[in-house]
């Protein structure tokens, strides 16, 4: 189980994140949700460990052990994965030794995984990932980048922004895949159709947890109230 | 192959050198057209057909060699040039003189071998004229003693006429620099295509310097000049790219990526664009510092180290 507790996080005077508690377990599917600016990227950056995103205060827990102070790297290997909602660009490095990252790794799983994206790998396994690639396409790499890793959790921001609409079964079909593998699947997003998917959510307003619980009644409250909400986030980041 | 009486030990150095360190076997196939230097003697000659090598070695050294392809001719396999120096000190200058004709396709591959140098200058001078409606790619491989004490200028100067496109790569990415000093300026007439692409790794006490020049003179000609430098310990490196537009519809793009390690590098980039057509328009990038943070932690999030990360974003820089 991953677990935050009492989780702070200021950038300079400004704090951000106001002492927030959530619980993931592995095989089920999370729903982090909230208008934008309300510092839903922020909590998937601090699970992390981003460098600018130490927390202030609290603790972050896996499996019962203290990672707070975990690299970014440690937590790589302590099986934490981040899809990123905008993924970096890199020249001279084809798909194939992007997914591949230095470990032995067979072409055919590759090839499936590049399938389970649509990505056709004839078409994409020696491109660059480079600027060359659409928004959308440079997502679908990096969605395949996240499979291939196996992760025990999944952070997945904003995973539909970017791919065109026919692509959002396709995000469905990841996400259960990762839930079949025995991942958390921890689901940032202000979409209700990738929302409604999940098991849990926890809807946040500005650093908080506003409301947390089975998905369904989250996302109702959220349409119903937060669409028109007067309230202000004053969290400029994101 | 015509290898010259007397210098079948050094082609024969040459040629392991150049296979060892590419996995190229095709050197010594009567079907490759191929050139190879031996410090100032031409000491293998292959032409095919269509195409015309001259050379002549002077007294003082100077080695001359002219290049002539005739028009409509199709070179399929790439024309090989072979320059090393395998003595342990001296001096290298050469002057090639191309002329290539109109509708020919080749592709050149130059490789510079100077593995086994303490200290050398090695200088090559290049002209070359492509003529209409051609397509010709030059990639120029160097290969470095350790030691540092290689001094290699490579100064080419170019006209692409109507139509064609020429294509460069320079790379200096697998062994020590010493010092360089790349030059090429090329000019384009219309509709005329260019892309130029440098790669250097810059180690221990490394000098490098760079200058691109794209001078787009023909309506609707075209350009791209981009350089990667990695300069690490106490590298060096200065790059200038610079572009004229002075036709209608002239396009040109400059970029210069250098990327710094350690705090005893100096490095600097100086682009240069000069509009003299309002209907023209150029373009630049530039970027100098460190690893991009945002790439290295998009690899550590996979669990990759700050070091292996670092090593896997260069590789694909300079690959």
């Amino acid at each position: 189980m991953l677990e935050l507790r009492d989780i702070k996080y200021s950038k300079g005077d400004n704090e951000i994140i106001k002492g927030i508690n959530m619980k993931f377990e592995e095989g089920n599917v999370y729903c982090i949700i909230g208008n934008n600016g309300v510092g839903k990227s922020t909590i998937g950056y601090i699970i992390m460990g981003l460098s600018d995103y130490r927390p202030s205060q609290g603790n972050i827990f896996l499996d019962g052990k203290d990672i707070t102070e975990l690299s970014l790297t440690e937590r790589a290997k302590s099986g934490i994965s981040l899809l990123w909602q905008e993924p970096a660009r890199f020249d001279g490095i084809t798909v194939e030794n992007y997914l591949k990252l230095n470990r032995d790794m067979k072409k055919e799983e590759i090839e499936e995984t590049l399938k389970l994206v649509n990505l056709e790998p004839s078409r994409y396994m020696r491109r660059y990932v480079d600027k060359k690639l659409s928004g959308g396409e440079r997502k679908k790499v990096e969605l395949a980048s996240c499979i291939l890793l196996k992760p025990k959790y999944v952070i997945m921001d904003e995973p539909d922004s970017g791919i065109d609409i026919m692509s959002l079964d396709m995000i469905v079909k990841v996400i259960n895949h990762f839930k079949k593998m025995g991942s958390a699947v921890i689901v940032i997003t202000h979409r209700k159709e990738i929302a409604i998917n999940c098991g849990y959510s926890y809807l946040i307003c500005a650093g908080k947890v506003f409301l947390d619980g089975e998905s369904k009644k989250i996302v109702s409250y959220y349409e119903k109230t937060c669409d028109n909400c007067g309230h202000v986030n004053y969290l400029e980041e994101e | 192959m015509d290898i010259v009486k007397g210098y079948e030990k050094e082609f024969e150095e040459l040629v392991e050198i150049y296979e060892k360190n590419t996995n190229d076997k095709s050197l010594r196939s009567p079907g490759v057209a191929t050139i190879i230097v031996s410090g100032n003697k031409v000491v293998g000659l292959n032409s095919v057909k269509g195409m015309h090598i001259k050379s002549k070695e002077r007294a003082d050294g100077l080695v001359m060699i002219d290049v002539e392809i005739e028009d409509n001719t199709i070179i399929p396999i790439p024309v090989h040039l072979c320059t090393g120096f395998l003595k342990k000190r001296g001096e290298q200058i050469l002057k090639f003189n191309y002329i290539i004709g109109s509708n020919v396709k080749v592709k050149f591959k130059s490789h510079c071998i100077l593995t086994k140098v303490e200290k050398l200058h090695h200088y090559m001078e290049s002209d070359m004229y492509i003529g209409k409606n051609s397509f010709v790619t030059y990639e120029d491989e160097h290969f470095h003693d350790e030691g540092g004490g290689v001094f290699v200028e490579t100064i080419t100067r170019m006209k692409i006429d109507e139509g064609s496109f020429f294509s460069s790569k320079f790379y200096e990415t697998k062994t020590r620099v010493g010092r360089i000093n790349v030059v090429m300026d090329i000019e384009l007439l219309k509709d005329a295509k260019a892309d130029l692409e440098s790669k250097i790794y810059g180690r221990e006490d490394d000098i490098i310097d760079i200058k691109e020049v794209l001078r787009l003179n023909g309506e609707n000609s075209s350009g791209i000049a981009k350089s990667t430098v990695f300069a690490t310990d106490r590298t060096n490196a200065h790059v200038v790219n610079e572009a004229y537009g002075n036709a209608p519809y002239a396009r040109g793009h400059i970029e210069c990526n250098e990327i710094v390690k350690g705090n005893s590098v100096e490095v600097s980039t100086l682009p240069l664009l000069k509009v003299m057509n309002d209907k023209a328009e150029l373009t630049h990038e530039a970027s100098v510092g460190r690893i991009n943070q945002v790439q290295l932690e998009t690899l550590m999030a996979k669990g990759l180290t700050e070091e292996e990360a670092a090593e896997f974003i260069v590789n694909g820089l300079l690959s």
